[in-house]
């Protein structure tokens, strides 16, 4: 079963051509990869999947439904949600108040609940909180529940973004180059979380400049440069095909 | 989720107000229920400037609709201020939605300066006598006390338990705002507004939300002034209270209860204790405000998240 279709998906800046036409479609369940050398416009994918981004052409396809031009939120609340490039978590409140952002949605508290506490109010936090412990658990972060999630090493905060970003309980789990900044031993722990996610039934669309990892991890694999797809197919077909070591490595005759 | 040692600090505050007014003399009683009444304002204030992040430099609009809702409608209207209430709370709601709905996605300093251009616009207004009802310059006197069954709210110590049961709401308010989900995806939205919209928070909404929730405890507040003084007039609610309020938000800890109670303390009481300095106290004050915005960024008493039920860390 498809998951995610993008159709001709095509979005420029000013002049700028950043992503062409790019077709692509992901199974439930798999672990999709995206590559490509810097400025292919992989991260503008994602911005365009997410919403961030409209884009000026094609169409994106989740679960059979058109969600092109949806905006950041119903788009998450469709089950999709994703981690960022650069991390982006709310720093200054604690690890445990970061994961239950990502319970916003399923929290059926309404605006009064703001105003009045009734008894649904005390019943749905405590559903909710207790959802958060299991993240926490799962991400091995209950020792740091109180503590600030901006002061916590680099490969920590990685993992309460994507704890943050499971607690939404989505169907698509986006990463955004996840091993980026992570030393090896946390980048063999990250392989592990991620089957983990998968294990627990996302599926997971990643963005990824470490091609071990990229190889090792995922099932399938769309090349982009310069926003074209100008190869795809499983990691073993990717790493010979002569297109893509072109891509990155630059054509034989300008070497010399 | 309120700690016993939170519980004792704000039953110890809530007592010694109950109890403040049989050591003061009718002087300091109507200092003290300033003070209330501004405190209200300035904790509305905070659920926009300190939890949402929205810079909102026009909050006296909300106030000050308030107050001359209950002013007009009694006066002109002879309506009984009871029956004014409501409309003194849902007024300012429908402003602040009006206005905040075409400027909420503007940034920080965009949206200043846009909510001080509402501000002006609705102090001249009402100094130009619009509809004829808002008494120009001078604005409205007379207004009738506060009649509930046969009690009449007319000495300055019924006033004073007036506001302070206004605040008691306000309190109660807030605390079940920032302990429940509408209340944390302020915080989430101030601080990441990109990472909240791609975890499912409708920003757009609970901006709004912020700024009817405030406007409507500002328009209660603004009763409760009108009673205080039987009066109002248009330069209680200019663009220099706003900055007020916003002042006092930022200089006691945005986001902090007992931050912004002590951030009003410190405007409206602390220069009446210094009276006899006249002017000069005004000069410690600015300077005042200055350190503490160099030593202090995050205000006199920041706030502490973390607030988690014990659960979650036992096993």
């Amino acid at each position: 079963m498809v998951l995610l279709e993008l159709d001709n998906v095509t979005k420029i800046f000013g002049g700028l051509v950043a992503v062409d036409s790019l077709s692509i479609s992901i199974e439930k369940g798999m672990i999709y990869g995206i590559i490509g050398p810097n400025g292919a416009g992989k991260t503008t994918v994602f911005n365009c999947i997410t919403g961030v981004y409209k884009p000026e052409k094609g169409k994106i396809i989740f679960r059979g439904k058109d969600i092109t031009g949806f905006s950041s939120h119903k788009i998450a609340n469709m089950g999709i949600t994703r981690t960022f490039q650069t991390i982006r978590l709310f720093s200054e409140m604690s690890v445990a108040e970061n994961i239950m952002s990502g319970r916003h949605f399923k929290s059926k508290q309404k605006w009064w609940h703001g105003i009045i506490h009734t008894p649904f109010y005390y019943k749905d936090e405590k559903e909710n909180w207790l959802k958060v412990k299991e993240y926490m658990e799962i991400f091995g972060l209950t020792h740091i529940a109180k503590m600030t999630a901006g002061s916590q090493p680099y490969g920590v905060q990685r993992k309460i973004e994507m704890a943050r970003a499971l607690a939404t309980e989505p169907e698509l789990l986006i990463l955004d180059e996840p091993a980026a900044g992570l030393n090896d031993k946390e980048r063999l722990e990250l392989v592990d979380t991620i089957r983990k996610i998968r294990d627990m039934g996302v599926t997971i669309l990643l963005i990824e400049h470490n091609m071990d990892l990229v190889m090792n991890i995922t099932e399938y694999i769309s090349v982009l440069n310069f926003g074209k797809k100008i190869a795809e197919g499983k990691p073993e077909e990717i790493q010979n095909n002569p297109v893509v070591i072109e891509a990155y490595l630059g054509k034989e005759e300008e070497d010399e | 989720m309120m700690n016993t040692k939170n519980a004792i600090y704000y039953g110890i505050f809530l007592v010694s107000l109950i109890i403040l007014p049989f050591f003061l003399n009718s002087d300091w009683v109507s200092v003290m229920t300033t003070f209330l009444i501004y405190s209200v304002v300035s904790l509305s204030q905070d659920i926009v400037l300190g939890r949402a992040g929205m810079f909102d430099m026009g909050h006296a609009i909300f106030f000050g609709l308030g107050a001359y809702s209950t002013a007009i409608l009694n006066m002109v209207y002879g309506w009984p201020i009871l029956a004014t209430v409501p409309v003194a709370i849902i007024l300012p709601i429908i402003a602040s939605v009006l206005l905040a709905a075409p400027i909420i996605h503007l940034r920080g300093d965009y949206l200043l300066v846009t909510t001080i251009g509402f501000n002006i616009v609705f102090t001249q207004a009402l100094k130009n006598n619009v509809f004829g009802i808002t008494g120009g310059p001078n604005g409205i006197f007379g207004v009738e006390p506060l009649k509930i069954l046969s009690f009449t709210f007319s000495s300055q110590l019924s006033i004073y338990y007036l506001a302070f049961f206004i605040l008691l709401l306000t309190l109660i308010t807030i605390h079940n705002l920032e302990t429940s989900k509408p209340g944390r995806a302020l915080h989430y939205l101030n601080l990441d507004s990109l990472a909240s919209e791609c975890i499912g928070i409708n920003t757009k909404f609970y901006r709004l939300y912020s700024f009817a929730l405030s406007a409507a405890l500002a328009g209660l507040a603004g009763v409760v002034f009108t009673l205080q003084f039987s009066a109002v007039s248009p330069d209680a609610f200019n663009f220099i209270q706003s900055v007020l309020f916003f002042t006092i938000v930022l200089v006691g800890g945005p986001s902090s209860i007992p931050g912004v109670l002590l951030g009003t303390f410190f405007m409206f009481v602390v220069p009446e204790i210094f009276r006899q300095f006249a002017e000069a106290r005004y000069l410690v004050f600015g300077v005042a405000m200055i350190l503490i915005m160099i030593w202090r960024p995050k205000g006199i008493w920041p706030v502490k998240f973390g607030r988690i039920p014990n659960y979650l860390t036992k096993e």
